[in-house]
């Protein structure tokens, strides 16, 4: 057993012509929440779909909750949970026998299997829409019960394949809190999602993938700090523009005026924080508000994404605003 | 967290476990659609009533009554029809998440197809029933017996589970259930009517006749005639086919088994789609 739940290397898949993986490899270790963040055909489909034994990878190797994923297939299938992208649900069996039979299918037996289903139906608030047919569940329900689905048999290692795509906020923001509640149990989660937010929320580590590249990976915080430092931000009263340009002049030569903002790097944090204030006082401008401003993961998507997509990595890195 | 303790069985008892429950998904889907039920036992009435009435009214049959001898055509042909439509169904399957799923599930990969199989059988014997009491009141009757009538539904079930692998490859192979209702509904109209099902293939023209002789379907319908009692003169002669329709009907089965559930399997298993 190695120390990591999901271990790949060098991962490739392509599709005729198109490459859909050039060279993507993840470590994630067990018990953790990894998110693989990207733009959609960007490669993380491909990538679920090769961990979870349901495509071949041209090139590179994996193993997943210790086995590898093409000696040993049956081994990890026995160990993984799936939720894919498109409802794979039975439309025409009620939400208890949808579990029932994967429970059967993972060689629980009938009652055992029936009971999982029973308290997965619970935990997921599903009570009520046990028996009804899947054909009349909305689509909030529908991902709760494949969910539900893939955890009939207690799995090591779960994959989301974009849990929330689709969702309005409500049936979404519930999502999260039953995935929140999988991760406090232990289960270590690779889940793709298009949102930063869901990934900045879910996640331990983000691997961010860009046409079948792994562009940039680290915690939520590492990236927001590997892209750029914070900014210091002075917000004024009013557009007064003779005031605007006193700020902007206090604070240094990369200050900039936006609306009735002023910001300006924040070289060493809070320190720079504190001098400013002091400044503005010195100043005597009406200030409305100051305050430090992290760059946003979507900065970081924009500029690691962008930066390959041009070709230039040159380009200029987002300024934090 | 640990993994629920799995009971240890040897794969094969898995399998079997895995095929059981496989099948037992098809017929509980089966039975939600009550509509496909009673058209596949609408269609049978309608064609004892069409062919044994409208053609029958002007076909003869040397020495013999044209009902008896069309019988054993028309369970012949409804075996071929039932694997076009497991054509459809699996190309149907196929494009649903829900079969990508079961292969991330440590299941036989046999498993979703013989479920499939078998089902359509199980799911065809309402149909089957029903038209063996049209068949009954339209005045086919078992002339040698109610053992030799059993023989003969068995070895026409027989043909029917192998052709549904037949059906099954169609809908593997076919991009999209419109694909599979072509492709499968091609050889399912040349050999059903190409044959022995609805005439005597003796005034057929040279070229068609040894194509309607030599089509398996009619050695099947040949078989059934044997075993209900409802040939009418000897076979032709040189056609070893139809002397031997019983044998050749079992044999051919069985090759279709060995040889095809092997290629469904595989074809079904090939990850890189």
């Amino acid at each position: 057993m190695t120390d990591f739940a999901i271990s790949a290397q060098h991962l490739a898949r392509s599709f005729g012509e198109t490459r859909a993986l050039v060279d993507v490899s993840l470590d994630i270790p067990a018990g953790s929440v990894c998110a693989l963040l990207g733009r959609n055909g960007a490669g993380k489909t491909t990538t679920v779909r090769i961990l979870t034994t349901l495509l071949d990878p041209d090139g590179g190797h994996a193993q997943v909750a210790g086995f590898d994923i093409a000696s040993q297939a049956d081994r990890v299938r026995e160990r993984i949970g799936v939720t894919g992208q498109t409802a794979t649900m039975d439309e025409l069996l009620t939400g208890h026998e949808n579990l029932e039979i994967i429970g059967r299918f993972s060689h629980l037996g009938a009652a055992v299997s029936r009971q999982r289903a029973d308290e997965l139906l619970e935990q997921f608030d599903l009570v009520d829409a046990g028996t009804m047919l899947v054909k009349k569940y909305s689509g909030g329900m529908r991902r709760r019960l494949d969910l539900a689905a893939s955890l009939i048999a207690n799995p090591e290692v779960l994959f989301l394949d974009e849990p929330t795509t689709g969702l309005d906020p409500v049936a979404r923001s519930e999502m999260w809190a039953a995935i929140r509640n999988l991760v406090a149990r232990g289960t270590t989660v690779l889940l793709t999602t298009q949102y930063l937010d869901e990934a900045d929320q879910l996640a331990d580590t983000i691997v961010v993938v860009d046409r079948g590249l792994v562009v940039a990976e680290g915690t939520p915080e590492q990236l927001k700090a590997s892209i750029g430092r914070p900014s210091v931000v002075v917000t004024l009263v009013d557009a007064d523009q003779a005031a605007l340009e006193k700020v902007r002049a206090a604070l240094g030569t990369d200050a900039v005026i936006r609306g009735r903002s002023v910001s300006a790097p924040a070289a060493d944090g809070l320190e720079t924080l504190a001098a400013v204030v002091t400044r503005l006082e010195e100043l005597g401008v009406p200030v409305h508000e100051v305050g430090l401003e992290h760059p946003s993961l979507d900065e970081v998507f924009s500029t690691v994404t962008h930066r390959l997509g041009d070709h230039s990595p040159d380009a200029p890195a987002a300024v934090p605003a | 967290m640990s993994a629920v303790a799995l009971p240890r069985q040897s794969s094969v008892q898995r399998g079997l476990v895995d095929a059981y429950n496989a099948t037992r998904r098809y017929l509980i889907r089966g039975k939600r659609q009550p509509d496909i039920i009673f058209g596949s036992v609408l269609f049978p009435v309608i064609f004892v009533v069409l062919f044994g009435y409208v053609f029958g009214s002007s076909i003869s049959v040397p020495g013999g009554n044209y009902h008896s001898y069309l019988m054993s055509g028309l369970f012949a042909q409804s075996t071929l029809f039932a694997s076009s439509q497991v054509a459809v169904a699996v190309a149907t399957d196929m494009n649903e998440g829900v079969i990508d799923r079961f292969k991330t599930l440590p299941i036989a990969r046999s498993s979703i197809l013989i479920g499939r199989s078998v089902s359509t059988i199980v799911l065809g014997l309402p149909a089957l029933g029903v038209m063996i009491l049209c068949a009954l009141a339209v005045g086919w009757r078992p002339e040698n017996g109610i053992f030799d009538a059993i023989l003969g539904f068995l070895l026409i079930e027989l043909f029917a589970f192998a052709l549904s692998w037949l059906g099954i490859l169609a809908g593997l192979i076919a991009k999209s259930s419109q694909a599979a209702d072509v492709i499968s509904s091609i050889p399912v109209f040349l050999l059903g009517f190409v044959s022995n099902v609805f005439v005597d293939t003796s005034k057929m023209p040279v070229w068609l006749r040894d194509f309607a002789d030599w089509n398996p379907v009619s050695a099947v319908v040949a078989a059934g005639r044997n075993l209900f009692g409802n040939t009418i003169g000897p076979p032709p002669s040189g056609v070893w086919s139809l002397e031997h329709p019983e044998i050749t009907t079992i044999g051919l089965a069985l090759i279709i088994i060995v040889v095809f559930i092997p290629i469904c399997v595989r074809r079904y298993s090939r990850t890189s789609r």
